[in-house]
């Protein structure tokens, strides 16, 4: 376990005070704040300024007062945009050109409820029952569906892609020799999966603080759905699992090879199968509820992105999220296996491509 | 002591060893040379547990060498290898650790060995920064660190300039004189018949010559007889067996074979005797002849 460790840590260090890995967590971290603080700048202000002359009407949630003096100076912030209405004398309303057809219905309730009122007449207002699914919060859960498959998608790639470079520069300079009569195989193929997979973690999670920070910074998570957390926590989950599946497959192709230049097509199948569960996840996000989402959520490796997306975007019974947890695990416990397989024989052949069907024999 | 038994390995058709084996006793110093392509670097991965043999044994102390025995061993592969953009200290730290130093032993045995080695005022440098011959030092430092059990270097010495192998060969001698048993293989005949207690002789997968350097002069050249003799009538040495050459009035006979007493005589009797002697061959001459 300490040889696993010690290759982590060395892992961890390097890449830690790379350039490259600071600006990557900057432009995620970036671009994670500009997308939080989009439906704020989007969806612009839903409240109304309404200027008033005369004496104040009750106060609606929608509506924002502005007093003004006289008739004329109210017609004259119409004019220029800075109400979106005046109301004068609580019985007559100013425009500019056409009255807003919501603001409108909006001052005709507030109005006819101050004369109700005034009447000595209380109402009870309607009650509403939903009987369907609660779709209140469905545009935000899509939404934050597609963004986790972006999010997933390019932190599994990346974070896949650095382990393959690991493995192929240690075997194309020849070190892994002097290493692997110091260490065992399985501990720098683990030690080396563990350290860039960390690295991941503090990726994701510098994703989600940034997240979690300007949304409440802009009031958006005010419209987050409940339950946000646990789509956090499986978000990480699925991550690691995903991860490991991915990694171990790009250190066994990795290993295959002695150069850099030959890495791009011996990755070829683990890319291939990426961009199929990218593809797929994208689908789910959109349509959460097929049949297509529902049956590959379960599959590995598509679940590793498929099931985080889909509960993100729906609700998932627990069952599900079982059955595909222990799939994923079964199948990540397989392809750790037979990684290191193949990484122990291969990654001592130096030279030209070792074929894969050599070594799994 | 370290034995190595009866290592035999095939790629395929080609047979790479054909039962290999030596022994190297506690601060013996063991040099190993053969053609490109003999089977040394096979030897070493194999008795590095790089590589597994098809048959034979490598005992440690008369048991099977284990994974553990071999993280306590010191390892210079044929084919150098270094993180390039890790610093140097750090590096041999690194690989100190790995071998199961503490940090704190690890750290100031990489400042002592990089001291040793000229390499001190080098040590925050990435490797890539550095020249290969001075990469080739850290390669030696990374072997080292850990104050191996056992040594085995491939090729140590190539890349080097003079004043580098001089600390190398410093840097063994410490080594063997601490008990450890030191295997390195090398084309530097020369540096090898000056450092080496035993040599081996690998040609196409077996050995074909291994002992002490002395005994292997002996064995292997049998010395050859070598007579000068000045003023000697032509024809002197008609009825004995060698090669006789004339260069003016000095005759140099050589012989393999016979009886040198009445070699001796003969030449006595037909002039004046300027050397008698058995002539001791190189390694060179010696390999030459072995691989023959």
């Amino acid at each position: 376990m300490n040889g696993l460790w010690l290759v982590a840590q060395r892992e961890i260090r390097t890449r830690v005070r790379t350039k490259s890995f600071l600006v990557s967590l900057a432009v995620s971290a970036i671009l994670v704040a500009a997308l939080a603080s989009l439906p704020k700048i989007l969806g612009g202000d839903d409240t109304y300024d309404v200027g008033v002359v005369g004496a104040a009407p009750a106060p609606v949630a929608q509506l924002a007062y502005q007093q003004y003096p006289d008739e004329a100076a109210a017609r004259k912030a119409v004019i220029d945009g800075d109400v979106d209405a005046a109301l004068i004398d609580g019985d007559r309303v100013l425009a500019n050109g056409e009255l807003d057809q919501r603001l409108g219905l909006i001052l005709e309730a507030a109005h006819r409820d101050a004369q109700i009122k005034a009447a000595g007449v209380t109402i009870t207002p309607l009650r509403v029952e939903s009987v369907g699914a609660d779709a209140r919060y469905e545009r935000v859960r899509a939404g934050l569906a597609t963004l986790l498959v972006m999010v997933l998608f390019f932190l599994l790639i990346y974070s896949a892609m650095y382990v393959a470079m690991g493995v192929v520069e240690e075997k194309g300079s020849r070190i892994v020799e002097i290493l692997l009569t110091a260490v065992r195989p399985w501990q720098l193929l683990g030690g080396k999966i563990a350290g860039l997979g960390a690295l991941g973690l503090i990726n994701l999670a510098v994703i989600i603080v940034v997240g979690l920070a300007v949304s409440s910074a802009t009031g958006f998570v005010a419209d987050l759905p409940p339950g946000m957390g646990g789509i956090i926590v499986g978000a990480v989950v699925w991550f690691v699992l995903g991860y490991a599946f991915f990694s171990a497959l790009a250190a066994a192709f990795g290993s295959l090879v002695s150069r850099q230049e030959e890495l791009n097509s011996v990755l070829t199948p683990m890319t291939t199968l990426m961009m199929l569960t990218y593809v797929t996840a994208y689908f789910a996000a959109v349509e959460p509820t097929g049949t297509v989402a529902r049956v590959l959520s379960l599959v590995p490796p598509f679940s590793s992105m498929v099931m985080p997306v889909r509960t993100a975007a729906a609700d998932v019974p627990l069952g599900e999220i079982l059955i595909a947890g222990v799939l994923m695990v079964a199948a990540v416990i397989a392809v750790l296996l037979g990684a290191a397989r193949v990484y122990r024989r291969a990654v001592l052949r130096t030279g030209a491509r070792v074929r894969l069907g050599e070594v799994v024999r | 002591m370290l034995e190595i038994d009866g290592l035999r390995k095939r790629y395929g058709d080609k047979t790479a060893l054909d039962g290999v084996g030596f022994a190297v006793r506690p601060g013996e110093m063991f040099g190993f040379v053969g053609a490109n392509g003999a089977g040394k670097t096979t030897t070493m991965r194999i008795v590095m547990g790089v590589l597994d043999a098809d048959s034979g044994e490598v005992r440690l102390d008369g048991r099977p060498v284990t994974y553990d025995d071999r993280r306590a061993f010191g390892y210079m592969p044929e084919e150098r290898g270094l993180y390039q953009k890790m610093k140097v200290a750090e590096q041999v730290e690194y690989f100190g650790r790995l071998h199961g130093l503490a940090p704190a032993a690890a750290r100031s045995a990489a400042a002592a060995l990089l001291e040793r080695l000229g390499l001190a005022d080098r040590r925050g440098d990435a490797v890539e920064a550095l020249s290969l011959g001075n990469q080739q030092r850290v390669q030696l430092a990374v072997a080292l660190v850990h104050d191996p059990a056992v040594l085995i270097l491939d090729e140590p010495f190539s890349g080097l300039d003079p004043l580098a192998v001089d600390a190398l060969v410093e840097v063994l001698k410490d080594r063997a004189a601490a008990g450890v048993p030191v295997i390195f293989s090398s084309h530097q005949l020369d540096l090898v018949e000056r450092l080496c207690d035993s040599v081996g002789i690998i040609s196409a997968g077996r050995m074909v010559a291994c002992g002490p350097v002395g005994e292997l002069r002996e064995r292997e050249g049998r010395g050859v007889l070598q007579v000068v003799v000045r003023g000697a009538a032509p024809g002197w040495a008609d009825g004995l067996p060698g090669e006789l050459t004339r260069e003016g009035d000095r005759d140099v006979l050589l012989c393999e074979e016979g009886d040198d007493q009445a070699i001796l005589r003969t030449a006595i009797e037909a002039g004046k005797v300027e050397h008698f002697g058995r002539r001791q061959p190189t390694l060179a001459e010696i390999f030459r002849e072995a691989v023959a």
